[in-house]
């Protein structure tokens, strides 16, 4: 077992990447404490896991990167945290993220932007950029985020490292901070396929306290294959666009032809309504997070900004100067997008798509394919500040991951090669519930591909 | 189409968020930006006879009728930004909208 100052030396060493919240001296203090606690016959005896900020937890505060739960003290943990302390995990810190996990750079906390773990001028992706970085810098095995539109898998996929959305409805989300209640689900990220899958199978299963969690047992782990002989993988056309980058393009191509040489069988498939999966996104999240939102109001928890001599300017001060820009735009295009007059022309037109999306994957499936196999992003980790000023490019970072949020599909990224020695991520995106089909295909690709090599 | 200044204020009340008069040009700008980028969807047919998809249990699972509390670490009084008494306390309420 690693002791809990080695654990916190490690994160030290990495504080340059702004990635984690917590401070040295209180991580040291309940790591040491932690691992007295900890039973020596859990699964993860010992293993230090990272926490994004906006997974409540009892040893540390929970601010999900914003003003508005600055120091904020959690009354309860997540059973995520529960289950991950249960099986003798340390939780080691809570992980800088974008405020409410609204953004794709973590340029968007209010603790400050995160730093790419190998180009300092660049983004880790996000919003669990912290999380990301941290496992990609080495310092921790594996980190639990939060998805909601690709959160989890676009990190990961810029920080080199594995990244796992499971199912909607396959990990309990009680204690995740709501963001889009439709959509949120809490993922994991792992140096390889194995720590990110055990601590997937730790998390999952059955919760009361969560009544969209699915009433079955915790996810089966399964066995690295000895082939992929038998799996039917798919590539939707409409995820290799002719302008996606050549880098990107070339680490797929050698991805394939590595799935080839295991036994796969390689077919074409289209996705249709995959170009209409952005906006679609962006109507549902800002929609059902402008109705999440609301509770933080200066009232029950959280800092209130006051100046205010009567409750409604109260609510007003607290929100206006406790949510950051992204937050602020996102509650107010939301608003918008539901009120009268607009509700039909934006909120059940992005419905119905979300539906047509949810079919054209039924459709590829009820063909005989079993998995589909994509490049994670567009593009590798871009600069920091290169998309800040205009949020519709930030949001097309997410192109190739919000259609498994909108289908509540498991889908998962690893590295496949690096482009001028920025990783690259291929994505598995999987069946509901199949999630050991997913983990087994990423075994053999994981076995094979030089993810460390130029592609 | 583009969302005027009017507009951002009065979507700004239903949303009880404060925003600077300095802010409203460029937030207006990117609502528009943003508005006119989704509104791509209005160029597919509305079918009404979609199934709106939902994803999660068909049905919502019922447990056992029993009071069961979940146990605080601590109370309120400890999170909340005023308390007293067992009572969240607010500035009194100026006026019924």
């Amino acid at each position: 077992m690693s002791d809990a100052k080695a654990i916190a030396d490690r994160l030290t060493k990495v504080r340059r990447l702004n990635a984690l919240l917590t401070p040295s001296k209180d991580l040291r203090k309940s790591l040491t404490a932690q691992a007295a606690a900890a039973r020596p016959t859990g699964v993860l005896y010992g293993m230090p896991v990272a926490v994004k900020d906006n997974i409540c937890t009892l040893e540390f505060t929970t601010s999900c990167g914003s003003r508005i739960l600055e120091g904020y003290r959690s009354p309860y943990e997540a059973t995520a945290v529960a289950k991950l302390k249960a099986a003798g995990a340390l939780i080691a810190g809570k992980t800088n993220c974008d405020e409410f996990a609204m953004g794709s750079s973590t340029e968007h906390s209010a603790y400050g932007r995160v730093i790419h773990p190998l180009d300092k001028a660049r983004v880790p992706g996000g919003s669990s950029g912290g999380s990301a970085a941290l496992v990609g810098s080495g310092a921790i095995p594996a980190a639990l985020g939060s998805e909601t539109g690709g959160s989890v898998r676009q990190p990961a996929s810029f920080c080199g490292v594995v990244g796992i959305k499971p199912t909607y409805g396959r990990v309990s989300r009680y204690g995740l901070v709501a963001f889009g209640s439709s959509l949120d689900q809490i993922g994991v990220f792992g140096r390889s396929v194995h720590d990110a899958a055990r601590v997937l199978s730790v998390i999952s299963g059955r919760d009361p306290r969560d009544s969209t969690c699915e009433d079955r047992d915790p996810l089966r782990l399964p066995t690295v294959p000895e082939s992929l002989q038998g799996f039917v993988i798919g590539l939707p056309r409409e995820y290799f666009p002719p302008e996606l980058d050549p880098g990107v393009r070339r680490a797929c191509e050698r991805a394939v032809r590595f799935l080839k040489e295991q036994g796969a069988a390689i077919r074409e498939v289209s996705l249709p309504h995959t170009a209409y999966a952005v906006p679609t996104y962006y109507v549902l999240a800002p929609a059902e997070a402008s109705s999440n939102l609301a509770r933080y109001d200066g009232v029950r928890y959280g800092p209130r900004f006051n100046g205010a001599a009567d409750l409604r300017s109260l609510y007003r001060s607290t929100r206006g100067q406790g949510f950051g820009p992204e937050v602020r735009r996102r509650i107010l295009v939301g608003t918008y997008v539901l009120s009268a007059g607009y509700y039909d022309a934006y909120y059940r037109r992005a419905q119905q798509m979300r539906a047509l999306i949810a079919q054209d994957f039924r459709n590829v499936f009820d063909r005989g394919v079993d998995l589909l196999f994509t490049p994670t992003t567009p593009t590798p980790a871009f600069k920091a500040g290169e998309k800040l000023g205009d949020p519709i490019a930030m949001y097309l970072s997410d192109i190739f991951t919000v259609t498994a949020n909108l289908a509540g599909l498991p889908a998962m990224t690893l590295p496949i090669g690096r482009v001028k020695g920025l990783p690259i991520g291929g994505q598995l995106i999987g069946q509901a519930f199949l999630e050991d089909e997913m983990i087994e295909a990423a075994y053999a690709l994981e076995r094979v591909v030089p993810a460390t090599d130029e592609a | 189409m583009s969302v005027t200044r009017d507009e951002v204020l009065r979507i700004a009340r239903l949303a009880e968020l404060e925003v600077d008069e300095e802010t409203l040009p460029e937030l207006s700008e990117q609502m528009s930006r943003i508005l006119d980028y989704v509104a791509q969807l209005s160029a597919v047919p509305a079918n009404g006879t979609v199934k709106i998809f939902v994803p999660g249990p068909d049905a919502i699972r019922f447990r056992t009728d029993e009071v069961s509390p979940w146990p605080l670490a601590f109370g309120p009084a400890e999170f909340a930004p005023a308390f007293k008494e067992g009572f969240f306390v607010v500035p009194r309420l100026d006026q019924f909208e």
